[in-house]
């Protein structure tokens, strides 16, 4: 009833649309159909009901009072005990419901026609204009829509709801449209969490979501198809590299599909799974690329000691080899090759990953090629194990631009002095150093090694270097005058390291870093942030790994954010304190929040 | 080329095929492709005309390609969308086609 006196109220106040500024919660009130005149009517209504109740109540009490008297006079009359529980009953059941209760009382008809007219009264002021009347009708068995007030026979398809504070069902019209929302909201919830999903597994590959090319598209269906095709056609050497890729990705780079991708005139060879590749395949390679310059093999397990020697034969123009995994190629073969033409061509060596390259084996490269090797990639040869070799790369290596020695078979064979020593031959030429998981170095060869003699060193990784400390990093950092600073730099891991060395590197990297990795640094603490915050500015900066540095919080994202005009990857994995509430840049990818599991 | 003498600001681009089949795209979809856009953005007769001769495509595969291009512009908003389909023995030579256009 409430509600309909609102509703009506709303739609005589429709007419009158012109009036003066209101505030908000006057315009909710008029939304609500809520205002001065029907708040005074219901208060009129109380205080008259409430007086009413007080009236009837001394009425009842005198009538009772004069009825014991009759009572005591003529005893036995029953009807009036019955009257009186009837009345007691119509007073707690809400005084308003009494039409039903008060029936054929020839002692009570009066007041009961009194309550009656007045019921009638009340109602009359309550519906106010209403011509349909509306409430007077308001009986058993009609149902109204909760929403459009339409009257219609309620059915198991009617939807019952609660709203306005009440409960109650909607016309089938109200049915139809309140469940054609729902489905569609359904719908729009399993569109938005299969877009949360694609999202977080674009995240995960360090890209945001687009649209795929029609390039990707096509990529796509060859490399599923790629067994039925004879030959890819001029699809130009990006698309070849980027099929390649995925070929390998995907595992499906076999002996095959690899001769797709050779070509008379190549300069540049990859192939990134060659675990599918047998021997005969292998062996094409230089007999259709004989131009090679550059030869990427990795996982190459297949590598035949006849493939080597015959690479070291006909690769004439091979300046650039990298081999991730060469097992069946042992000390006598790595020797024949050094010792060949093509051998003795080389101005970079990769190799990862093999037990046969021993001692033997590098002493006859360093012999070969060592003063014109501009790279060198020493990684995981647990065949290396004497110190002593390792202590030649000094006396060889004289032009190196790239060097990387990670993970030795044992700790103790890089030691500070031969660091130094290769520093002191080198230094000045060396780019990028990489010295993985060679943790029994100190901060000696910092101190000793690097700062003196390293004026173009753009990329360091000290990874896993756990006896560095603050003392020789700070002292590395601080007034490394001769150094330009540093593009990249990777000390996750580096667990002794704290605020002040980190701040300190920070600060002389800061106008050429591009990608920082401080993965489990976990000395860190937040002042460092704020520190940097107030000082430093990284305007290259693009890439910045911060996993397991517990202290970084939402706060640190924001900074970084700012202070950090070009970052877009930052790698926040395992921080707790990182939430999807952080303040950034839309153009900052935040990968490994909680808050963003798939 | 009935429509060489059209405005400059036409919204509306023509290609044609090397078999002689023209397809008119609106101006925004052909923006999709970087090489399409090159040729309407500089002072090139295909500007000028906006009436681009792809030499290189026959008819199926322009078709193909402008499908995509209004695929592209249909989509590159939304996340669920659906798989734009591609003949299987189309594949190669689209993605030749794909590689120039720069889609």
């Amino acid at each position: 009833m409430a509600y309909g006196r609102r509703r009506r109220q709303n739609q005589a106040q429709g007419s009158e649309d012109v009036q003066g500024p209101s505030s908000a919660l006057s315009a909710f009130l008029r939304e609500q159909g809520i205002n001065a005149d029907s708040v005074r009517l219901r208060y009129e209504d109380n205080v008259r009901r409430e007086q009413e109740m007080i009236e009837r109540q001394q009425q009842l009490e005198q009538e009772q009072q004069e009825q014991e008297q009759q009572g005591q006079e003529e005893q036995g009359q029953s009807g009036n005990i019955l009257n009186d529980n009837l009345t007691d009953i119509g007073e707690a059941s809400g005084l308003d419901s009494d039409e039903e209760v008060y029936e054929g009382d020839d002692k009570n008809d009066t007041e009961v026609a009194l309550i009656k007219e007045r019921a009638r009264a009340k109602r009359r002021r309550v519906d106010g204009n209403d011509a349909a009347g509306f409430n007077a009708d308001h009986g058993v068995g009609k149902n109204y829509c909760i929403e459009c007030d339409k009257e219609f026979a309620i059915s198991v398809y009617s939807k019952k709801m609660e709203k306005y504070g009440r409960v109650g069902y909607l016309c089938p019209s109200c049915t139809k449209i309140a469940i054609r929302r729902e489905r569609l909201a359904k719908r729009n919830e399993i569109e938005a969490r299969k877009k949360r999903k694609k999202i977080a597994a674009a995240l995960l590959d360090k890209q945001a979501f687009r649209l795929p090319s029609l390039q990707d598209f096509c990529i796509k269906i060859i490399t599923e198809n790629i067994n039925d095709v004879d030959l890819l056609g001029d699809i130009g050497v990006n698309n070849r590299k980027k099929i390649s890729r995925i070929l390998a990705k995907k595992r499906s780079l076999d002996s095959k599909t690899m001769r797709l991708f050779l070509e008379p005139s190549l300069r540049e060879l990859e192939f990134w799974d060659c675990s599918k590749i047998d021997k005969a395949a292998l062996g094409q390679i230089p007999a259709i690329c004989p131009k090679l310059e550059s030869l990427t093999l990795n996982m190459c397990g297949h590598l035949h000691k006849d493939n080597m020697l015959y690479y070291g034969e006909k690769l004439t123009n091979l300046r650039y080899l990298d081999l991730n995994g060469p097992f069946l190629i042992n000390d006598q073969i790595w020797q024949d090759f050094f010792d060949s033409k093509v051998g003795k061509n080389l101005t970079a060596f990769h190799l990862r990953n093999t037990h046969r390259f021993t001692s033997d084996s590098l002493v006859t490269l360093l012999d070969n090629i060592g003063d014109q090797l501009e790279e060198l990639t020493l990684s995981r040869l647990d065949g290396l194990d004497s110190k002593g070799v390792y202590d030649l790369l000094p006396h060889y290596l004289h032009s190196i631009k790239y060097l990387e020695i990670s993970y030795p078979h044992k700790e103790e064979l890089i030691d500070d002095d031969m660091i130094v020593n290769l520093m002191a031959n080198n230094g000045e030429h060396l780019e990028t150093l990489i010295l993985e998981g060679c943790s029994y170095l100190t901060d000696q060869f910092l101190v000793s090694g690097l700062k003196p003699f390293c004026p173009n060193l753009t990329k360091l990784s000290l990874k896993l270097l756990d006896q560095i400390t603050d003392n020789g990093v700070t002292q590395l950092f601080t007034d490394w005058n001769i150094n330009g600073g540093l593009m990249d730099l990777d000390l996750t891991r580096c667990i002794s390291l704290t605020d002040n060395s980190i701040y300190k590197a920070l600060e002389h990297c800061s106008q050429t870093l591009v990608q920082l990795k401080l993965n489990s640094v976990k000395g860190l603490t937040k002042k460092v942030f704020l520190r940097l915050s107030r000082n430093i500015r990284f305007p290259l900066l693009t890439s910045m790994d911060l996993g397991f540095v517990r202290s970084v919080d939402d706060s640190v994202l924001a900074i970084l954010s700012r202070i950090a005009p070009k970052l877009s990857i930052l790698e926040i994995y395992g921080n707790s304190r990182c939430s999807d509430k952080a303040i950034v840049r839309g153009d900052l990818r935040i990968i490994g929040r909680e808050t963003d599991s798939i | 080329m009935s429509d060489s003498d059209e405005e400059k600001t036409s919204p509306y681009v023509t290609l044609i095929s090397n078999d002689g089949y023209s397809f008119q795209i609106t101006r925004e979809a052909a923006m999709i492709s970087g090489t399409l856009r090159g040729m309407l953005n500089t002072s090139f007769q295909e500007s000028s005309t906006n009436t681009i001769k792809m030499h290189e495509l026959d008819s199926q595969l322009l078709e193909k390609v402008v499908e995509y291009l209004y695929y592209n512009l249909k989509y590159n908003e939304l996340v669920d969308v659906p798989e734009f389909d591609i003949p299987t023995e189309m594949a190669l030579e689209l993605l030749v086609a794909a590689d120039f256009l720069d889609v």
